[in-house]
Parts: C-alpha cells; structure tokens; sequence
C-alpha cells in the first residue's frame, strides 16, 4: 500500500472526510503546508510507515483510507511535540485521536490497532472501579492479545515492593460513574454528541 | 502548627499504586514544609492518554467531574502526576471557549464544570507559590555533589497553552528546585523527549528505545541519577530500566528518583518516609557513596 500509485482527481480529493476530522479534532487539516517540522520532532517516526506530515498529506489529498488502515495512528504517543511545533497551529495530537476513533468506528480492531486494546481495557477499568486496577490490567492484557509470558518476571517483584496491588482501590462514588458513561451513550444514540 | 499554605490534592491513581513513594514523599515533604494537602474524597481517575484516544468526550466528562468533585475542597487543586495535571488542564483549555462542547460535558456529568479551579502542578507550587528562597532555607542536608538529570517528559510542557508551568523547549523550573537542595542538575540532551508513555503495556519494545536513549543521554551527561515529575516516566525508566540493559548490553544503573524524595530527602524528613525501598533500581549505594543517609 505504501508504494502503490496514488490516482488523484477531483473526485478524489472531496472534502468530506477532511471536514469530519475537523469537526472531530477541532484542528484545521487544510492548514498545514508541509513544512514537516512535526515529523522532524516526532518521537515514533520511526516506528511509522507514514510520518505524521504525510498523514496531513493525505488526507487532504482524499487518500485517508490509507491512513486509517495504516500503522502511524496506532503508534502516535500523543507526546504533543507536533502540536507544540506547528507553525500553522494544526493540532496534530488532536488529529491523531479524531482518526483512531474513525479507524475503530470504521472498521473495529485490527492488528495495528493493538494499543486500543489496552485502552479499551484501560476504560473498562475506570467504568468498573473507578480508577485504575493496574494487576487487572496488565493480566487482562496479557490474556487477551495472546502474550501470557509477557513481563512475567516483573510480576514478582513488582508486587514485593508495593507497586503492583492485589486488589482495587475503593471509592464510594461509584455509581455516579456509571451514570456519566450512560449519558454518554444515551447523548450519541439521540444525536447529541459525536 | 498552622500551614503556610493550603491546597486540595488530586493525588491520581497512580499514586494509591505503583508511585506509592511518590505519595509517601509528597506527603513527608509537603509536612515539613507546612504546606497542607486537602485530598477530594473519592476522586476518579482522570482518563489519562487512553481516555482521550480512544473518547475525547469521556475523556473531558472524567475531568469535569473530578473538577466538579475538587470544588468541595478549599484552595488551588494540587496535582502530582503530569498526565492527571495535563488532563485536567486541557479539560479547561477546551471548554472555556466552547460552549457546544461545554454543554455537552455538563450534560454528561449532571452539572457545571468549575472552569475557575485553578489547577497546578507540585513543581509550580514549591517553586512559585513556595518560593525558592524559602524552599531554600527550608534544607537541613544538602545534596551535595549529587549529579542529578532532571527530566520533564512531554505533558508537564506541552502544548505550550496547556500546561502554563514553563518553557516549552526551553523549561528550567526543575532545574531551579533542584539546585535549591544544593545538588547539581547536569545539561544533557533527552530531557524533553518522550519516553514511550503507556506503549509500556501493548509495545514495551516503544519503550526500551526511547526509554533506552534517555538512559544513555543522561549516563553520557555524567549524572548520577534521574529526577521525574510523572509516575509513567518513572515507570518507563525505572522498572523498565533491567530490560533495557538487557536489550541493549549496557549497564546504566540510574536510580530514578521523584522530585518530592530528592527535596524531602535534602529537608529533613526521614527516610523511612521516602519510599526509597520501592524504587526497582535501589538508589541505596548511591546514596551512601554521596553520604546522603
């Protein structure tokens, strides 16, 4: 997919999905001139087939189906140096979580997507306890990306000096977190949130 | 004893788990200090980065709410962790001008959002609020000859119109704090970079290079050990740090240390209260080396 010829026409460059991540990231996405000082910063550039000035790129050349079914979203950090650099003041962290959720909303999880899975499960977390349940965590990880093996040998010491709890931190104001998460749902099914 | 200064506390999760010396230390340090620390009862978790990648509005619905919760408690909400801080500020950031997405928050939690809450940072609190002159008077063992890499990370400077703690490339609020416990903060080149965050759990192979290069930065600088801000930094160069020198060969062997057990440390208080036993990488030779014990 990355050497693949690109056919652009008027057809292709529609501003449709351009305007959907605006909306979403509350970032202009036409903005950006390809200075690339964003990626020139970026932490993960390595570890990504697109770099982030290429991502703008292509999506406002309409080629947005090759971002979100590429690597680079999954392996943004959301470190805000591009963001902090940009010239033009396009919020590119923003951009970048706008796209992950079209990417999953789309098409669900994929092998790339793997960090969503730990963030999914990072929510579930909150929706249940209330704060963070770090051995549930990273158990549940473990178990449910295949990798039972993983970090077993900082378990133990993890646990010995203090850092990784048994069991979960209690908070009396549970219930009103369910309800926060209900809304939101209740507030997307009427129309009234993205 | 009355406090010289009184805030509410948003401790964060970590801090009741895997930063528990973080806690301990901000404790004994804020005490010594007379600066009281008023924690929001049954506070939440703040989303941290999953929440914003994965939901923005869940993500600011968290942070309202725990505003929300913060209002109840008298004084300027004080923060430990850099990603709960960053969090709770973009939370304002986004909602003080925006007045869709602030309806739509306030109609996830029930209510209004404090926008008005000031929120800061510890770092901001002991250096600006505290003040480096008393800061200062207040050390009863200096950290003399203790060579220390100070490291901010991403959040606690980035975006620039976020946080307002300092420089967003330039920054020098830790080195000032330090150099006010009498240690020697050393001029190195990795600490702004980002150290892998919470890749640590899906591709802990993120965090052995990037956590692996602000190792070797710091070591080639000469210091002997890593001040942090956030319990994801510390995390990520601390527990990780063993398989990182197995990864790459080297042996770095640098404690890490939160900016509350270094000040806490140099002010007095005992270390027994320091949380020093559950740091992976046992700063205690160091310290005896520095006669710091």
């Amino acid at each position: 997919m990355k050497h693949s010829k690109m056919q652009l026409s008027a057809e292709t460059m529609n501003l449709g999905f351009v305007k959907k991540v605006e909306l979403l990231s509350g970032s202009s996405v036409r903005r950006c001139f390809q200075c690339g000082k964003c990626s020139a910063g970026c932490p993960m550039r390595s570890f990504m087939e697109h770099p982030p000035n290429r991502v703008v790129r292509l999506l406002q050349l309409g080629q947005y189906e090759r971002v979100l079914a590429g690597r680079s979203i999954w392996y943004c950090a959301s470190c805000e140096t591009c963001s902090t650099r940009c010239p033009n003041k396009v919020d590119l962290a923003a951009i970048m979580d706008a796209l992950r959720k079209l990417s999953w909303d789309a098409q669900g999880p994929s092998k790339e997507s793997y960090v969503q899975l730990a963030n999914r499960l990072f929510i579930e977390n909150i929706r249940t306890y209330g704060r963070q349940y770090e051995m549930r965590l990273a158990a549940v990880f473990n178990v449910k990306s295949g990798q039972f093996l993983k970090d077993l040998m900082l378990g133990p010491k993890l646990i010995t000096r203090g850092k990784l709890r048994m069991f979960h931190q209690k908070n009396r104001n549970i219930g009103e977190i369910e309800k926060i998460f209900s809304r939101i749902e209740e507030m997307r099914k009427n129309g009234e949130a993205p | 004893m009355k406090n010289i200064l009184n805030y509410s506390y948003y401790p964060g999760c970590s801090l009741h788990a895997s930063a528990q010396e973080y806690e301990a230390s901000t404790r004994g340090l804020f005490k010594a200090l007379k600066i009281g620390l008023h924690e929001v009862p049954d506070w939440f978790c703040c989303g941290a980065t999953p929440a914003h990648n994965v939901d923005e509005l869940l993500s600011l619905a968290l942070c309202a709410k725990n505003l929300s919760l913060a209002e109840n408690v008298a004084g300027d909400l004080a923060v430990a962790c850099a990603a709960c801080f960053s969090r709770l500020k973009t939370t304002q950031h986004r909602l003080i001008d925006n007045d869709a997405k602030r309806q739509q928050v306030e109609k996830a939690i029930d209510g209004p959002v404090p926008l008005g809450k000031k929120v800061k940072h510890l770092l901001e609190i002991l250096a600006r609020d505290y003040g480096l002159e008393r800061l200062q008077s207040a050390v009863q063992k200096p950290l003399a000859g203790l060579k220390v890499a100070c490291y901010y990370g991403c959040l606690l400077t980035r975006p620039p119109e976020v946080p307002e703690l300092d420089d967003c490339e330039a920054p020098t609020i830790m080195e000032e704090v330090l150099k006010a416990t009498g240690a020697e903060p050393v001029s190195w080149s990795h600490r702004m970079e980002c150290c892998g965050a919470n890749f640590t759990l899906s591709r802990p192979g993120v965090v052995l290079k990037l956590s692996g290069d602000i190792l070797a930065s710091a070591k080639a600088a000469g210091a002997d050990c890593i001040m942090v801000a956030c319990p994801l930094c510390h995390g990520n160069l601390d527990i990780r740090q063993g398989g990182i020198e197995q990864a790459s060969g080297t042996r770095f062997d640098l404690p890490v240390f939160y900016i509350t057990q270094l000040l806490a440390l140099a002010c007095g208080v005992s270390t027994e209260r320091l949380g020093l036993e559950s740091m992976i990488v046992s700063p205690m030779p160091l310290l005896r080396e520095k006669s710091l014990l």
